[in-house]
């Protein structure tokens, strides 16, 4: 196992920069999940570090040894494709006893490499079929156990569980997770899906555009993310951005329409800081107390008025819709009420979890006095 | 794997139409294979379609493997020589073609060097060149290249007419097998990168394999090219073939058509049997291993 570090790493395809300047350290044994939008350069920024593409500047390190030049087979790292990338002529034993085949490894010892990894998959019955032959579930176990049965220092899995049905993907899921943690090994995900980042790693990496937005524990880049990118990427529904003027007096609030809403203590002292006339307000849809009469609303708490777009039940809960002014947000109330288009609403936001962020640069306003 | 099922929305009786079609404009074409292999199996020839004038023999086969053709002034003719020769130039034209198009098609499906859409492109105008207007130019290396020694020449003849006839397959031969190489995902060729293959290994063990339906197209056209060419072959090759055998007969003025018509069926023989053992093959478009 090793841990591994990009410096300075930037990828271009011709006059398109895939990867650009990206710094980004993934401990041993850590289990770090690349996420971004598609042709955000997550992959790219895998495959820079298997070795399949070479940097255009910048250095790549496994602990402290320089690999930015050394061919894949030189690298031992295990990857996984979403499409699986199975030799389809050969059978699943073949399949995950090639990469030993290509390093002569002496038959016995493949024979037993190999059923040792099938097992850990669970995969033994399987080994006298061809890939064709199997459900989309036992080819993806079958293409973990080729990357696993050479012992890779690092695992790189590209999307691995996006051709899955939703079913079977939540259940590998918590198998890989596992997995990877009674190993131990060093692991790298890139997924476009954010539940499945926050489920799996250990730290999540958001990219877009070539560039890393955060790099941070699930549970920071989920309450505190760094820019509006990474609060209305992560969410599901995502994080809800509205505009708002900000009043300075005996104390700061923010004026949303003809509704003010108290800020608590942090971001009043931040906004004497940094004196910004503008903000953007976000929130998490589960963030929000949804009242249908002002009589509800307790005295001192502020509220945000708005009007009922959709009404989308989802069971547990139920998904609305809210016009804010010009703004459309998503907020989860419980279904114990009965919603109708139309219907005037109160939102009152839990102050302890709303975010502020600076209209310009879109970073987020604790972020923003740090640096 | 999904059965493919045609879309259910046309009707019985309009398929009925089309399949008469077909049958119909087929009809000159079965006509005419029809009465030559049944010209083969009598002893006059059947082709003004009188019924009465077919009267059933096998003389006609065991002549023309006798190698007994009475009509051309009592030379014997070897026909099971000439089938072997037919033979050997249609294998040899079919083993370079592939050889050459297996490496030649992977390097330009999945090589970037410079200039490769211009060999491309210069490959397909290659392609649109016919034979015949080479033939000059191809005949003045093979006099200034024949060896001296009489029976030396004579496999040289052989050796020159398989690659010169390969040359005239090889472009669209690539074109077709590049097309395959193109259809193999990359992510195929990575993983085995990935697990240590060299590129020649991965070419081998692993693309090869995957192109095996393009391989044995290639194989199969380039097969019947040195199996029916007749220019190449009556230029080159001091030994004579089907083709040329039965070329020079068909004009003779005692020539006995029943028998010419049974070389004429032994000559259709191997494109029919060949497509008939490929057909499988051509059709199976197996990428197993990518679901989605």
């Amino acid at each position: 196992m090793v841990s591994v570090r990009l410096e300075k790493v930037t990828k271009k395809f011709g006059k398109v920069v895939a990867v650009n300047n990206v710094d980004l350290e993934i401990e041993e044994g850590e289990f770090m999940a690349l996420l971004g939008p598609s042709g955000s350069g997550k992959s790219t920024l895998l495959y820079l570090i298997a070795g399949i593409y070479k940097p255009t500047s910048g250095k790549i390190f496994f602990d402290d040894h320089d690999v930015t030049n050394l061919p894949p087979r030189e690298r031992n790292v295990g990857l996984v494709f979403q499409n699986y990338a199975l030799y389809p002529h050969m059978k699943v034993y073949d399949n995950i006893a090639f990469p030993l085949k290509i390093k002569k490894v002496p038959k016995e010892e493949i024979r037993r490499k190999v059923f040792e990894v099938a097992k850990l998959l669970r995969i033994e019955h399987l080994l006298d079929r061809y890939p064709g032959q199997l459900s989309g579930g036992q080819q993806q176990r079958v293409a973990i156990a080729r990357a696993l049965v050479k012992e890779p220092q690092v695992l790189l899995l590209d999307e691995p569980l996006s051709n899955l049905d939703a079913l079977l993907r939540v259940s590998v899921r918590s198998e890989l997770k596992r997995l990877q943690k009674n190993l131990g090994i060093t692991a790298i995900y890139v997924t476009h899906d954010q539940a499945e980042a926050m489920a799996l790693a250990d730290r999540i990496a958001i990219i877009n555009e070539g560039v890393i937005q955060q790099v941070d524990l699930p549970e920071v880049v989920y309450n505190r993310p760094k820019n509006m990118f990474v609060g209305g990427f992560i969410g599901n529904p995502p994080m809800n951005f509205v505009e708002a003027g900000v009043e300075y007096n005996e104390t700061v609030k923010l004026i949303v329409g003809e509704d003010s809403v108290w800020l608590p203590q942090e971001y009043i002292e931040i906004l004497r800081k940094l004196k910004l006339q503008k903000v953007v307000l976000g929130f998490r849809p589960e963030d929000v107390l949804v009242l249908k009469d002002e009589s509800q609303v307790e005295p001192g708490s502020s509220v945000i008025r708005g009007e009922i777009f959709t009404v989308e039940p989802m069971g547990r809960e139920v998904l609305l819709t809210i016009m804010i002014g010009e703004t459309m947000v998503k907020v989860y109330a419980p279904p114990t009420q009965y919603y109708s288009m139309g219907d005037k609403v109160f939102l009152q936001i839990n102050p302890a979890k709303l975010r502020l962020f600076d209209p310009d640069t879109t970073i987020a306003l604790e972020y923003l006095v740090k640096t | 794997m999904m059965q493919l099922w045609d879309v259910e929305v046309k009707s019985r009786k309009i398929e009925i139409v089309l399949i008469l079609a077909v049958l119909l404009a087929s009809l000159p074409l079965i006509l005419n294979y029809g009465l030559l292999i049944l010209s083969s199996f009598s002893t006059e020839m059947v082709t003004n379609l009188d019924p009465t004038s077919f009267r059933p023999t096998i003389d006609n086969w065991i002549l023309l493997f006798e190698g007994r053709l009475s009509v051309t002034g009592g030379v014997r003719e070897d026909v099971v020589r000439y089938t072997i020769n037919t033979a050997i130039v249609a294998l040899g034209v079919a083993g370079v073609v592939v050889l050459v198009s297996v490496m030649a098609g992977y390097a330009m499906s999945r090589m970037n060097f410079k200039g490769r859409s211009l060999i491309m492109q210069l490959i397909l105008l290659l392609h649109a060149f016919p034979g015949v207007a080479l033939i000059i130019a191809v005949y003045l290396i093979f006099r200034a290249t024949l060896p001296s020694d009489i029976e030396l020449a004579r496999i040289y003849s052989f050796a020159y007419v398989i690659v010169a006839r390969a040359a005239l397959e090889i472009p669209m031969s690539i074109w077709l097998i590049k097309g395959f190489f193109d259809r193999v995902p990359w992510e195929v060729e990575w993983a085995a990168i990935i697990d240590g293959a060299s590129r020649l290994r991965v070419w081998r063990e692993v693309m090869l394999p995957m192109v095996k339906p393009g391989i044995a197209a290639i194989a199969i056209f380039a097969f019947l090219a040195g199996w029916e060419d007749l220019i190449y072959v009556r230029t080159f090759l001091f030994d004579r073939t089907l083709a040329t055998y039965i070329e020079s007969n068909i004009n003779v003025e005692f020539a006995y058509m029943p028998l010419l018509a049974a070389a004429g069926t032994l000559y259709l023989l191997p494109t029919i049997l060949f497509f008939i053992l490929t057909q499988r093959l051509l059709l199976e478009t197996s990428t197993g291993g990518i679901k989605g």
